[in-house]
């Protein structure tokens, strides 16, 4: 236990502390870690963990909680809709990628970039409601209020929503069903593949 | 020099210590668990209580957001009992409005600001007890409380307040040893790279002994350092055998 333990303090690292040469090893800093003067350093206090691969090994630094993270350009957000007017339709980011955020950040979808097709045609009435549970990718970090989304993607769009009834309805192509009233409602479903639905519906 | 002799002939301070000798140094780090990284740090008699909220939306007036970086939001207050007379404003007066500027630009230059764009950084600091030094104690209180919310930073930024009495420069002035006037000068460093983030002079200092007293402070910001850093990693170990994921 004891030398375990010891073992560990060996590990940690803290902030401004060199971990290794950047240059020479085919070693390239990750999250946590940033490059001075030729040495990867750690930017966290926490314990050193490194990704082997083949040809090239990323270190971390890790701490034991979950890290702070803010939705980035580039980035899979989800998202639940507060508001939807004809324009554009708001929502407040719940998570990033499968970091669920301490508090959310505040996200637009504009119409123009709810789907890749037919993109005059859209109905922002028939793509979300609020309340609805949404996978986004973040297309820039937007104007001064809010971040810009984007469900332009098969993967993308609705995965979770209420129907009128009260229970989650079930995706369809473009439309949901409630398995209670047997009402369908149009929405910008996302072809999840199914195994991740169920995680989802865990999550929440 | 009024009456006190701030430094005894056998080369001894007003409360025991030699001229290169810091106060006791005592910290804890996570001292609330609402705020996302906390740190307690006690100076000798001098007490700060620093919190960190973020990286977080914008909050306020929004057009106030970087879009390059991240926005330092910091908060210098004094407790309206921490000083022998009872102070009206805890703050926003003068004297808490340039110390919180001094903060800001400190962590502005310790944090890497780029990493999180458009968001925003709070740190609070509270003065419980003021005995000398508080910028200094604020610095590294407010240090360990970024440690702690794990918000990524270049280096540390440790700080120490020198004064100097008959040519010998003393680290971590106390209360009394201010006050009797005399040359103060304030460094906070990232030790590591010997990098100085902030450097304020007090009262007029010769420019002869200025090298002196700065090799002095930053010698005293190096000692704080190793005992900060034996706290962090400390604090680390326990915070990984309580989650367990080591």
């Amino acid at each position: 236990m004891e030398e375990k333990k010891k073992e560990n303090l060996k590990r940690i690292c803290i902030p401004g502390q060199r971990i290794c040469r950047a240059d020479t090893s085919n070693i390239t800093g990750g999250k946590g870690t940033y490059t001075r003067q030729g040495y990867i350093c750690a930017s966290l206090a926490g314990y050193i963990h490194i990704d082997r691969q083949e040809k090239n090994s990323v270190i971390h630094v890790k701490r034991g909680i979950e890290q702070n993270v803010v939705p980035e350009a580039g980035s899979i957000v989800t998202v639940k809709i507060t508001s939807v007017n004809p324009r554009v339709c708001k929502c407040s980011i719940l998570c990033v990628e499968d970091t669920e955020l301490r508090e959310p950040f505040r996200g637009q979808i504009r119409k123009e970039d709810v789907r890749s097709t037919e993109k005059d045609l859209v109905e922002l009435y028939k793509c979300f409601r609020p309340g609805d549970i949404v996978l986004a990718r973040v297309l820039s970090i937007g104007d001064a209020h809010s971040y810009f989304l984007s469900t332009a993607e098969d993967e993308l769009g609705v995965v979770i929503s209420i129907s009128e009834a009260g229970v989650p309805m079930i995706p369809g192509s473009a439309e949901m069903q409630c398995p209670k009233t047997y009402v369908t409602e149009p929405r910008k479903v996302a072809k999840v593949i199914p195994e991740h639905i169920a995680v989802e519906k865990k999550k929440a | 020099m009024a009456g006190l002799e701030l430094l005894s002939d056998q080369g001894f301070r007003l409360d025991g210590r030699r001229p290169h000798e810091l106060r006791k140094i005592e910290c804890r780090m996570g001292v609330f668990a609402q705020a996302d990284g906390s740190a307690y740090i006690e100076q000798g008699n001098t007490k700060v209580l620093a919190a960190v909220y973020g990286p977080h939306e914008m909050r306020g007036s929004k057009s106030r957001g970087l879009h390059h970086k991240v926005l330092i939001n910091c908060q210098y207050s004094m407790a309206t009992f921490s000083t022998g007379e009872r102070k009206r404003r805890p703050r926003g007066d003068r004297k808490s409005q340039e110390m919180t500027l001094h903060l800001k630009q400190t962590f502005e230059a310790a944090i890497m600001t780029q990493l999180y764009p458009r968001s925003q950084i709070d740190i609070f600091v509270e003065v419980l007890q003021a005995d000398g030094g508080n910028y200094s104690t604020c610095v590294n209180a407010a240090t360990l409380a970024l440690v702690d919310a794990g918000i990524p930073l270049k280096d540390y930024v440790c700080a120490c307040t020198t004064g100097f009495v008959n040519d010998t420069p003393m680290v971590d002035i106390s209360f009394v040893e201010e006050s009797l006037g005399g040359p103060q000068l304030t460094v906070a460093v990232l030790p590591k790279s010997e990098q100085i983030v902030l450097l304020e002079m007090a009262s007029r200092l010769h420019v002869d002994y200025l090298n002196k007293v700065l090799k002095t402070a930053v010698k005293g910001c190096k000692d704080v350092y190793v005992i900060l850093d034996e706290v962090v990693r400390n604090h680390v170990a326990q915070i990984a055998s309580s989650v367990g994921s080591e």
